[in-house]
This record gives structure tokens, C-alpha cells and sequence, in this order.
């Protein structure tokens, strides 16, 4: 009984939505794909911990492309997204060379036949980072980038310029198409430097 | 054995290591989460979406899963919380996104039974405030108890049945004249 019967408009609704749903044959293999790309084995999780436990995930990806349904980013080490960002700018003041965080960049474009990702880390050069199709037409490339701020967008098909809804919108944008920001830090990398 | 074993046992054999194990868990949960998510968020593709995306979450956290034999409401809950966030996401990504061209080419699988009547109450349910929509599910389809709705959203079940309430006040007027027709 759920509560409906009294109500025979209701009890017909509630009859309606309680039909099973038609489930993609491919479901379960690629939610348990899904799965067993979440996270390492545990000792693996916790060797990765303890050798680099100032690496900051920002944001999962899982937040950011499937809740957005449409794009996002996975931010390793310690990255972050921050609006109002311009062109490429250092963050910190180092006395070394900064090394270079490797940045996910995600975007869920089923129907496209190819993305690419320009951005101020490329010289906006399309041509030179091209997305790799994964399951359910995830599109990713990892980009490893210095401690900045960058702008980027995805280009679809080669002519279709798409900023990533999950990311801040740049300011001042001289593109001819929205752009949006990427801020990859600094301080969280010297100190994963320092520990090894 | 995957299927006879309960949600506790299989919840402990993936905590042991047993990864596999998740697929009973999967197997067992999914047609519910699937009902819920489709429902709530209007969409069958995103609806498969918010579910694997709880799913993995709840592989992520099952170490958290206090009472493992509910682990169907403890999922639930998870999945409750990915639409809401999905929803609010998507309010502000339609005010932004440029590509929205796949989106529209998916279009969404309808459950079997009668198609328009399904239109019609996605259409009614879509119009309803998010909470309404979730708390009418909640009750009336997946037939919880407002105890268990209090614990699973957070709300009081004071304000669980003025949601409850104003929903089906809503899809009365929404469907009544439908709903009508189709009887008659």
C-alpha cells in the first residue's frame, strides 16, 4: 500500500510512475566500470595518501561532468577554479622551477565525432590537445600544467566552440566565444616536492 | 552466490575485497533508482546518469553504511542527494550551455504502459517545486513512511506533508481534465 488509494487520481499516478524503467542493455557493465575506476585498491589509496597527502581533488569528477550532465573538469593536485581569472598569470613567487600538475579536463558530448581543448596552456592551438571518447561519450585529456591561471574551451567537431559550464567563466573575454578559467596552485605542489 | 545473499552479506564481501560483489547490490537497487531518478529528473539518460553516479558513490563510502541490511535506503538517500544536486546544476547550466544538441537528440526512453498518460504526468511533475516533486515520489510511489522520508531528506514531517499535500494539490489541477478524458 503507498498511500494513494484514497485518492484514485493520485493511486492512478503513482500506478504510472511505479513502471520499471527501460534500462540500457549496457547498464550494469558500465556502472560496475564506473566502479572499479572510483578508486584503487585500499593499499593503493593509501600509498598514494601517504606519499602525497597535500594533493588536493578540488572537485571529483563525478560531481563535476555527471551532475553538470554536460562538461566538467577533474582538478588534481592543487588546482582550483576561480572566476574573474584573465590570461595566464603566476600565482606564486618560487624560487624554483614549478612542477607541472596533471589536470583531467572532462566533457560529455555523446553525439561528437571529436573535441579538442584549446586554452592559453596551447596557444589556443585545437589541433595540438585532442580529447580521447571513453564510455557513455565521456571525452578526456589529462594536460599537465605549472601553477596559473588559464582559460580553455572545448571545441566540438572541430567548429563548435563549448566553454565548460562547470568552470567559472572568464572575465574580459577576448576570444569571440566564452571561455572558461582553470587555476592550477602552487604551494601545494612544493610541498609534495619537498616530501619525496 | 550473489543473489540469495542479503544486502548485509553482500556489503561485507565488498568491504572484504569482493568488488564483484557490488553487482548484486547494483542488480537488486538499480530498477528503483532508476524509477526515482527518472521521475524526478525528467530525463532517462540523465536519469542513468545520477544512478550510476550514486552508485559509485556509495562503492566510494560503503565503509560508511552503518546498517548494511538497509543499505537499499541508505543508497536511496545518496541518490536523493545526486538529483537534487543535478538539478540545481542543470537549472544553472540551460541558463549557460551552448552545447545542449546531444541533449536534445537523447531523447528519453519511456516506460512501457501508456505512453501519453506518462507524457502528461511527466509534464505535471516537471511544473511542481523540486521538494514537492521529490516528497510525492517519495510517498506515494516508492511508498515510504514520513519517518523514514524525515531521515532520508532531513526535513521535518510537518513540512514532508505540506509537500506531499501541495504536490497532489498541484497534480490534480495539472491532470485532473487528462486523466478525465482517458477514463472516460
Amino acid at each position: 500500500m503507498h498511500g494513494s488509494a484514497d485518492d484514485p487520481l493520485i493511486a492512478r499516478v503513482a500506478a504510472e510512475l511505479r513502471r520499471p524503467v527501460p534500462l540500457r542493455p549496457d547498464f550494469d557493465a558500465r556502472v560496475m566500470a564506473a566502479v572499479h575506476r572510483a578508486i584503487p585498491s585500499l593499499p593503493v589509496r593509501a600509498w598514494t595518501w601517504l606519499r602525497e597527502p597535500r594533493v588536493v581533488a578540488v572537485s571529483p569528477i563525478g560531481v563535476l561532468a555527471m551532475a553538470a550532465g554536460l562538461a566538467g573538469i577533474l582538478l588534481v593536485g592543487a588546482v582550483s577554479r576561480e572566476p574573474g581569472a584573465g590570461s595566464r598569470e603566476p600565482i606564486a613567487e618560487s624560487r624554483e622551477p614549478m612542477a607541472a600538475a596533471s589536470v583531467t579536463f572532462v566533457l560529455v558530448a555523446p553525439q561528437a565525432r571529436s573535441v579538442a581543448l584549446a586554452g592559453d596552456f596551447n596557444d589556443w592551438d585545437a589541433s595540438r590537445v585532442l580529447m580521447r571518447r571513453e564510455a557513455s561519450g565521456l571525452w578526456t585529456v589529462d594536460v599537465p600544467l605549472t601553477p596559473g591561471r588559464y582559460r580553455y574551451v572545448f571545441v566540438v567537431d572541430g567548429r563548435r566552440f563549448v566553454a565548460d559550464p562547470a568552470a567559472p567563466r572568464a572575465v574580459g573575454d577576448d576570444f569571440g566565444t566564452p571561455t572558461s578559467v582553470v587555476t592550477v596552485g602552487g604551494g601545494a605542489l612544493r610541498a609534495a616536492e619537498g616530501s619525496l | 552466490m550473489v543473489e540469495g545473499d542479503s544486502d548485509g552479506v553482500l556489503v561485507r564481501r565488498v568491504l572484504d575485497g569482493d568488488t564483484e560483489a557490488f553487482g548484486g547490490l547494483l542488480a537488486r537497487h538499480r530498477e528503483r533508482g532508476l524509477r526515482f531518478a527518472t521521475a524526478m529528473l525528467g530525463d532517462a539518460a540523465e536519469a542513468e546518469e545520477a544512478v550510476q553516479d550514486a552508485f559509485v558513490r556509495a562503492y566510494r563510502s560503503l565503509r560508511t553504511c552503518r546498517e548494511s541490511e538497509r543499505f537499499g535506503a541508505w543508497f536511496l538517500r545518496i541518490l536523493v542527494n545526486r538529483c537534487r544536486t543535478r538539478g540545481a546544476m542543470r537549472r544553472r547550466s540551460e541558463r549557460v550551455f551552448v552545447y545542449d544538441e546531444a541533449a536534445l537528440e537523447r531523447a528519453a526512453a519511456r516506460p512501457a504502459g501508456d505512453p501519453g498518460w506518462r507524457e502528461e504526468i511527466d509534464r505535471a511533475l516537471a511544473r511542481l517545486d523540486a521538494l514537492q516533486r521529490e516528497a510525492f515520489l517519495l510517498k506515494h510511489v516508492e511508498g515510504l513512511e514520513y519517518e523514514e522520508m524525515a531521515r532520508l531528506t532531513g526535513a521535518r514531517i510537518p513540512a514532508l506533508k505540506m509537500r506531499v499535500k501541495r504536490a497532489c494539490d498541484h497534480l490534480r489541477v495539472l491532470l485532473r481534465e487528462v486523466d478525465d478524458a482517458r477514463i472516460r
